[in-house]
């Protein structure tokens, strides 16, 4: 930070950033519903009224429930995807590996529309069922990237000892390995989560008559009285996200630390 | 030493990575409670050949016996071998007991008596209350330590070892040579040890093979493979050797006459020649130790040929000499103990070298 140019322009970044973030709380706990400045009362009956709309409340649900499922079904993907592109060669693996890496730079409007028209095409019904299918999609790669770290950390030497120690091929799974890339897969699972839980294109197109938080929030924005709920909403996304994405952070640097690798790098 | 049965038995195995032809024919018997080396540099196979042994690592033909049973169908985790792994392999997240007595997991014993055999193996290799530590908690020497008893809870009928003590610093790893050779006596198992340390493998071994490019140039007990090498690059990769140019001029019964480089006319006996010459050129190698500087009033027991002192590197306990003998179109190299009272020699003075021609090597 010698130069002052690059020192306001770091500023003015962050700000740009964060400044919308930072007018959430503060709206969500201003009492009118007209969102601008000068502020009125301080409330929080934006937050009360949260819990008292039955609407909001399946989106919750519908939420969690892709959220978790996904997360769970990408990072199980993400196990055997890593496990075997950090310990086997196999013809075409720079390909494989690359081919499903691809959804992470894909725009996601096209995922999601080529989605739609393949599931129509097969007349399966549109329900938070293919929600799932298509966040399972959108995370795996993220999944990936974090469980290969943990996989290429920990020494192979450590499952040959095992092995050479009488356990057999899936014990020392279950005993060695297991343990010391948890932390990998715990990281993965809350950032799978964390994706899910406020992708917005995907469960726009594929969640028919089952709105996600995301879908209802925009649905929402209609609706001006709707408006400063929406804010408060939004502040306890905010809050969730960070803290799940600080949990993963340190699990993923506490799975390098224990296997005693070196951090090359990671989402945060 | 010589009668003992065998415990391993390499039948002209080769092994394979793709294209790359990592073991070329080895065939070598490793006896019963014998300690063992492989010896080579880098890359020549060592590790591979090891893993075939241990079970990591098929083979692309012949066939590895372990206690006169086949292996080929023998995955690792059914073998009697267990292995110390170069980087020691002790699982992080496990106490040191719970990572030395992993082995015994499947063993029927009680837990009384699975927590006493941990106990013993710990007190084997001096790591008597150290149970409850963390694993990754210990120093590289402990680590080893752990390794050693971990592999050695099984009671397997080979201990394999791959470069165990590279790690370790000097000091450390010289107490640690001469512990390992006290516990392979105490447990009378056959250890296999892979090293590039050849001083290391002359130190603990009663046999030694050195390898060069996936195949076994010599297979002998250090002192064979010291003196008699069969080979130049044998003799240059153990210790240090003079060699000088050779022409073989005779060969009678048991004996070989040649012109040693400069030397004179010397008369051999055949098993100086344990590299199988048959007439020609060919050279003569000498120990820097089995040449003697002369002092003045000493004579020499043997052959006596004057030279110069060319170069002089002083080691405190010995001093090594270059020195040009006359007639001799290069220098030799040669070892002297320092005495109290005789002063290192200075370059360019004169001196006469005593040497016999029962030392001599000689080499295609
Ligand atoms: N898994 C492998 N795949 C391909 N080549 C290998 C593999 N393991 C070893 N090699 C090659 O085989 C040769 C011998 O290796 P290694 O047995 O580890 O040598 P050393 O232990 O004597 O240093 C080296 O050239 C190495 O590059
Ligand atoms: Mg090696």
């Amino acid at each position: 930070m010698k130069f002052p140019a690059l020192r306001a322009y770091a500023l003015f970044y962050l700000l740009f950033l964060y400044a919308p973030i930072l007018l959430l709380p503060i709206f969500a706990f201003n009492d009118g519903t007209i969102i601008a400045f000068p502020l009125k009362d301080f409330t929080t009956k934006w937050f009360e009224q949260m819990f008292t709309t039955p609407a909001l409340a399946q989106a919750v649900k519908n939420s969690l429930i892709i959220a978790v499922s996904s997360s769970i079904l990408a990072t199980t993907l993400g196990i055997f995807a890593a496990r075997a592109s950090t310990r086997f060669a196999f013809p075409g693996k720079a390909g494989i590996v690359g081919l499903i890496m691809l959804p992470l730079v894909l725009p996601e409007i096209i995922v999601a529309v080529s989605l739609l028209v393949v599931l129509l095409g097969l007349g399966i019904k549109l329900t938070t069922f293919t929600v799932i299918l298509g966040h399972v999609l959108i995370c795996t790669p993220y999944a990936i990237a974090i469980l290969n770290t943990a996989f290429s950390s920990l020494d192979r030497s450590l499952e040959e000892a095992a092995y050479d120690l009488g356990e057999t091929k899936w014990s020392t799974f279950r005993l060695i390995t297991l343990p010391l890339v948890m932390p990998g897969i715990i990281s993965s699972v809350l950032i799978s989560f964390t994706i899910s839980l406020d992708e917005f294109i995907i469960a726009f197109f594929l969640a028919g008559s089952e709105p996600t938080l995301p879908t209802y929030i925009f649905s929402q924005l209609r609706f001006p009285k709707q408006i400063p709920m929406i804010m408060a909403l939004g502040t306890v996304l905010v809050l969730m996200s960070v803290i799940l994405l600080t949990i993963a952070e340190y699990f993923r640097r506490r799975g390098i630390a224990k296997t005693g690798g070196t951090d090359t790098g990671g989402f945060l | 030493m010589t009668t003992r049965p065998p415990m391993i038995e390499f039948q002209d195995v080769h092994k394979y990575y793709g294209d790359y032809h990592a073991l070329r024919g080895i065939t070598a018997t490793i006896r019963a409670g014998e300690f063992f080396s492989l010896l080579g540099p880098s890359g020549c196979g060592k590790t591979t050949l090891l893993r075939t042994i241990a079970g990591f690592e098929g083979i692309s033909s012949g066939a590895v016996m372990i206690d006169g049973k086949h292996m080929a169908h023998v995955p690792a985790n059914k073998r009697p071998t267990n292995m110390v792994f170069q980087s020691y392999a002790i699982f992080p997240h496990l106490s040191v007991a719970e990572n030395v007595g992993f082995g015994l997991r499947r063993d029927p014993r009680s837990a009384a008596e699975k927590i006493r055999a941990v106990d013993e193996a710990l007190e084997m290799v001096g790591l008597k209350g150290y149970g409850n530590r963390a694993a990754h908690a210990l120093s590289g020497g402990q680590r080893q330590r752990v390794a050693l008893a971990r592999a050695l809870i099984l009671k397997p009928k080979v201990l394999l070892l791959d470069e165990p003590l590279s790690a370790l610093d000097k000091k450390m790893r010289e107490q640690m040579q001469v512990e390992l050779i006290k516990l392979q006596r105490q447990v009378g198992i056959t250890f296999v040890l892979v090293t590039h340390d050849q001083e290391e493998a002359l130190v603990m071994s009663d046999r030694i093979a050195v390898m060069f490019e996936g195949e076994i140039a010599q297979l002998d007990d250090p002192e064979t493979l010291y003196r008699r090498p069969n080979s130049r690059r044998v003799a240059d990769f153990i210790g240090v050797m003079n060699f000088l140019p050779a022409k073989v001029t005779g060969e009678s019964n048991g004996h070989i006459s040649i012109e040693a480089g400069g030397l004179g006319q010397v008369d051999i006996e055949a098993a100086q020649a344990p590299g199988k010459i048959s007439g020609g050129e060919a050279w003569v190698g000498f120990r820097p130790e089995t040449l003697t500087i002369l002092y003045e009033g000493q004579t020499a027991m043997d052959r006596e040929t004057p030279g110069t002192v060319e170069e002089v590197v002083y080691y405190g306990d010995m001093t090594y000499y270059d020195v040009r003998l006359d007639g001799v179109d290069r220098p030799v190299r040669i070892s002297m103990r320092n005495v109290f009272g005789r002063p290192v020699l200075d370059i360019g003075t004169r001196t006469r070298v005593a040497w016999s021609p029962g030392a001599l090597v000689l080499f295609r």
